[in-house]
């Protein structure tokens, strides 16, 4: 489960269309409007890590976004990172201790 | 009906998340952040990759991280995270993980052609120290080196600093930061006497215009650009300049762009200088008050080696600009002199010489910078109509002399990395000091950095081949002297020749002058200039390299040995921002395996040496000092024994585990119950982080460096504190009597640094009055002028070529390739070219292309379109990936004044594969 919390920052008179095109993405949910200053936080849900990250660049790309960044990072159910390993750090089999091949190629 | 699991995390990462930023929380959200982290330890800490010092938060359960989010107190960036920052949490758990020493062996024994095979700490050890032991003796401490980091915390630094000078007596250390901030070093020495910046971050709050000199904040300090974003869009009169060689992503928001031909930044500066001139917009109260004028001699070369004998044959006609250079149309005019004409470069072994001048002669200097001629020799692209890069160089000009605006100019690697990247650093307080811009909020001139402690780690502590902590010098018999007093060292421990920097540790090995070589934090194979050179030094020749990595990078795989290091929350540290701000972080978890802390293997690896091995006299070639033997240092065993050591005494016991740190006690109450994997291993019952903290602040203090004690920085409410802290309060404005305790009342302002302030009088071209004159108290405003690239585009390499970083990777990439998503975002280093340039060489986007030099070639892909747009001429790709290695086409060309690489200027040619 790749969860983050993002804070928002747009325009406060262009506040209700972002709202509405934050909520219109994929696995964004906007949580939080400050309407007097234009702050917003949205809780993103994506498939994977790259979802992710591209997630945040089309909040970024939105007309009228001033800032988005990342702020929370949820990491407890999300160990697995690694699934993917470009192939020439795939380890070697050795009992004793993992030699990355990359190392000996 | 409840809320599914997934809903009340999301309510309770909104609610936390809105509390970061500091927006209201619902008393039920509240609620659920309370049982989501129910159980979870959250801790301040420190984010591990910019120099921006981010703090962000860390939480951990049952000794795991779990979650991570930005530190809404921390005033450097309240709250937010790039996506860097983001994956602090993810960089130590990658699959590749190094969790065991590793050595190459053939038959059970160690052997440079044997393939890397686990073994133990002892193993690992044994091997370095007969290394070690082989090449001390026949070398002496000249033979010895270690390439160290920006990125060491700073009691790794300081320890690592120590166990060479004062027990090696070797000062062959000297850290990556050489190749990012030196230059801006050694301009804050030579203009102000001391080291870092007089301003800080709140002078973004405080700007009316802010202009970038080869900084592409956008994408290399996210958070400190979306501080300048801010003020940008909330400050009506707030403008944004961007000086770059081409479009990038820093220009989105700018309202001026101007596209320089590379080095011409030079000239540019001087161009602004002859406006003030001109323009009557002296600040002369504070000109006349605080300055003084100053210049040095221009036929200083190149940083490259004095000889060419290890030189392929290719590189040889640019090697010979080093001893000689005939000067063409525009230094010609720029220095004064006739087109044509060879000067012999007379003053590479002092290149630092400078003297004072008059302000009739300074204004002499700047007077061949018009408008015309600055503009035709800048302008960066070739499409662009020279009118309108005129008028651009006018709106600079007038943006700097305006009396309503407020300035500030941020650089990075753009000034730093260049043949002349001194004088570009000192031209830039040439014009905020003729201006009297300089040291109030929203005025100054502010050097970025690149790592996260190049100031804390490399400056403050001196992990130089020429410094010793808080600004003292090598050189310096009164520095030696003190630093002496303060390790408990018999005189004349110290050496007094300065060690070889980055580079020459490189050139070192290949020449085989030093044989046993020591990494750690740092990827030199890959990221040093013309690798070709370095790669056959490690691997080829008769040398022993361990290297101290958490994953394996291009230096692990061309190592002997190699030791897991810990990571950064699974140790204790602290570290120093571009702002002075130091900040501590407690170890969180514990590091994998048999990984272990650096300070952990400095130590443990100093119990196998005695101090009779090295304090003995020792030979070293070319020494020569006042009070010295040519060639040697005494011995200092006698001395050693009168002040109560034994000569069997170790190196752990006399530098590290003395009777004042193993008072200072583990476990401690400041750790609220987090681990010190280094005080257990250690196991004599001492905090290493705090008590070597607690020997290095006496350095700082007293002398306008001064920092807190270890535990103040560890108290709740502190994020970190900007030196000088002075009577428990932190420093803003440095050199601002408004801010700074050490300027003396009623002065207004004062340049108190003490370095290089008697210096003799001369004019444009020499010294006329050697006396050496006091200039206390005052900064010196340099003439230095516009100088050619050593290499440029010819007719055979016909592009230039520019490397550095993108955002999504840091560096070499060891650690941000190791998160996959990362990866993916930028799967390969890509060539970036005009369409143009791309046509005329039958290549299109994504083609497959050989980048060729003098030096070296690598295969890489073409992109014309994307982040950066480049002008006709100009190509660009960044150094992060192993497998374009583009530092085997850059050129080892590097300022002579700082020795920091300049890895902007190549020249090559582009063709398809």
């Amino acid at each position: 489960m790749n969860l983050s919390g993002i804070f928002v920052a747009a325009k406060p008179e262009w506040l209700p269309s972002v709202v509405a095109e934050l909520n219109a993405l994929p696995g964004v949910e906007v949580h939080q409007v400050d309407e007097a200053t234009g702050r917003i936080v949205v809780v993103q849900e994506a498939a994977d890590i790259p979802a992710e990250i591209e997630g945040l660049k089309r909040i970024k790309a939105l007309p009228h976004v001033v800032t988005a960044e990342m702020v929370y990072h949820y990491l407890a159910d999300d160990r697995q990172v690694y699934d993917d390993l470009p192939a020439e750090l795939v380890e070697q089999d050795s009992p004793a201790c993992a030699v990355p091949a990359y190392l000996n190629d | 009906m409840g809320l599914s699991r997934r809903d009340f995390l999301k309510t309770s990462i909104a609610a936390s998340t809105a509390a970061t930023v500091g927006m209201p929380v619902a008393k039920q959200a509240a609620a659920a952040v309370k049982a989501s982290e129910a159980g979870w330890q959250w801790d301040k800490a420190v984010c591990r990759f910019c120099g921006t010092g981010c703090g962000i938060m860390v939480a951990t359960k049952d000794g795991q991280l779990v979650a991570t989010k930005g530190d809404p107190d921390a005033p450097v960036n309240r709250g937010l995270n790039c996506v860097k920052g983001y994956f602090n949490g993810k960089i130590q758990s990658g699959k590749d993980r190094l969790t065991q020493p590793l050595m190459r062996m053939k038959d059970g024994k160690f052997d440079k052609k044997g393939q890397f095979v686990p073994v133990t700490w002892e193993q690992a050890f044994d091997e370095m120290e007969r290394q070690f032991r082989r090449v001390y003796a026949e070398k002496g401490p000249t033979g010895i080196a270690m390439l160290a980091s920006a990125q060491k915390t700073i009691q790794e630094g300081y320890a690592f600093n120590k166990l060479f000078k004062a027990g090696w007596r070797s000062n062959n250390i000297d850290p990556n930061a050489r190749n990012c901030m030196a230059s801006a070093v050694a301009a804050f020495y030579s203009v102000f006497g001391t080291d870092e910046p007089a301003g800080n971050y709140d002078d973004i709050e405080y700007a009316d215009t802010m202009v970038l000199w080869g900084a592409n904040m956008a994408e290399m300090h996210p958070i400190l650009w979306s501080r300048v974003t801010n003020r940008r869009l909330g400050h009506k009169a707030a403008r944004v300049i961007n000086l770059t060689t081409f479009r990038n992503m820093s220009s989105d928001i700018a309202d001026l762009e101007i596209i320089f031909k590379p080095q011409t930044d030079l000239a540019i500066q001087n161009y602004i200088a002859r406006e003030i001139i001109a323009r009557n917009a002296v600040n002369w109260d504070f000109v006349n008050k605080h300055c003084v004028f100053a210049t040095g001699p221009y036929d200083i070369g190149y940083g490259m080696r004095p000889t060419d004998k290890f030189a392929f044959p290719a590189e040889k006609d640019v090697q010979e600009r080093e001893r000689r250079v005939k000067l063409d149309k525009y230094e010609a005019i720029a220095q004064r002199r006739t087109e044509g004409e060879i000067v012999e470069q007379k003053n590479t072994a002092n290149p630092a010489a400078h003297w004072l001048i008059t302000f009739e002669d300074f204004k002499k200097a700047v007077e061949p910078y018009t408008l015309d001629f600055v503009a035709e020799l800048a302008k960066g692209d070739p499409d662009e109509p020279l009118e309108q890069f005129k008028a651009k160089l006018k709106q600079l000009a007038d943006h700097y002399i305006d009396p309503q605006r407020k300035v500030v100019s941020f650089w990075t690697m753009g000034f730093n990395q260049s043949v002349r990247g001194t004088w570009v650093n000192e031209q830039c307080y040439m014009n905020h000091l003729l201006l009297g811009k300089q040291s109030q909020p929203g005025n100054g001139a502010f050097s970025l950095t690149g790592q996260p402690s190049a100031c804390g780690t490399a400056r403050e502590v001196g992990v130089f081949c020429h410094r010793l902590p808080a600004d003292r010098l090598i050189p310096n018999p009164a520095h030696r002297a003190f630093t002496e007093k303060q390790w408990n060292l018999p005189p004349k421990t110290l050496n007094p020749q300065i060690g070889s920097f980055y580079a020459k540790i490189l050139r070192d090995l290949e020449d085989g002058s030093v044989k046993w070589l020591w990494v750690a934090v740092n990827n030199p194979f890959q990221s040093h200039p013309n690798i070709n050179h370095w790669l056959k030094a490690a691997r080829e020749l008769d040398n022993f390299v361990v290297v101290s990595e958490a994953y394996p990078g291009v230096s692990a795989k061309v190592a002997d040995v190699i030791l897991p290091s810990a990571m950064i929350f699974e140790k204790w540290g602290s570290y120093g921002n571009a702002e002075r701000r130091t900040q501590h972080w407690r170890q969180q978890v514990m590091p994998p395996g048999q990984a272990r802390a650096d300070i952990w293997q400095a130590m443990e690896f100093s119990k196998r040496f005695k101090i009779k091995d090295f304090w003995g006299e020792q030979k070293v070639p070319g020494l020569k000092a006042e009070g010295y033997e040519d060639g040697k240092l005494p011995s200092v065993l006698d001395e050693a024994v009168k002040m109560g050591y034994s000569p069997e005494d170790s190196l752990y016991k006399v530098l590290f585990a003395t009777p004042a740190n193993l008072k200072v006690r583990w476990p401690d109450a400041v750790a609220k119950g987090h681990p010190n994997h280094v005080a257990t291993l250690l196991g004599d019952g001492w905090f290493p982080e705090k008590a070597l903290w607690q020997e290095y602040v006496p350095f700082t203090r007293g002398d306008g460096k001064d920092l807190a004690d270890f535990d103040v920085y560890h108290g709740d409410k502190v994020r970190g504190l900007k030196w000088p802290v002075v009577d428990g309060k932190e420093t803003g404005w440095r050199f601002n009597e408004q801010y700074d305790p050490y300027v003396k009342k009623g002065a207004g302002f004062e340049f108190y640094g003490k370095l290089f302030k008697a210096i003799p009088t001369g004019d444009l071209d020499k010294v006329t009055d050697p006396k050496p004159v006091s200039v206390a108290g005052k900064a010196k405003i340099f003439f230095r002028p516009y100088a050619a690239p050593v290499e440029q585009p010819d007719a055979n390499y016909d592009l230039w070529f520019c490397t550095g970083r993108v955002l999504e990777h840091w560096h070499t990439g060891t650690m941000t390739r190791r998160v996959p998503e990362l990866h993916r975002a930028v799967p390969a280093a890509v060539l970036w070219m005009h369409p143009d340039d791309a046509k005329a060489r039958g290549l299109k986007r994504n083609d497959l292309a050989w980048v060729e030099s003098r030096r070296g070639k690598v295969q890489i892909r073409v992109e014309t379109g994307g982040r950066n747009a480049m002008p006709r001429g100009y190509t660009y790709a960044p150094f992060f990936d192993e497998g374009v290695l583009v530092n085997r086409i850059c050129i080892d060309a590097a300022c002579p004044i700082s020795k920091e690489s300049d890895y902007k200027k190549s020249a090559v040619k582009v063709y398809k594969a």
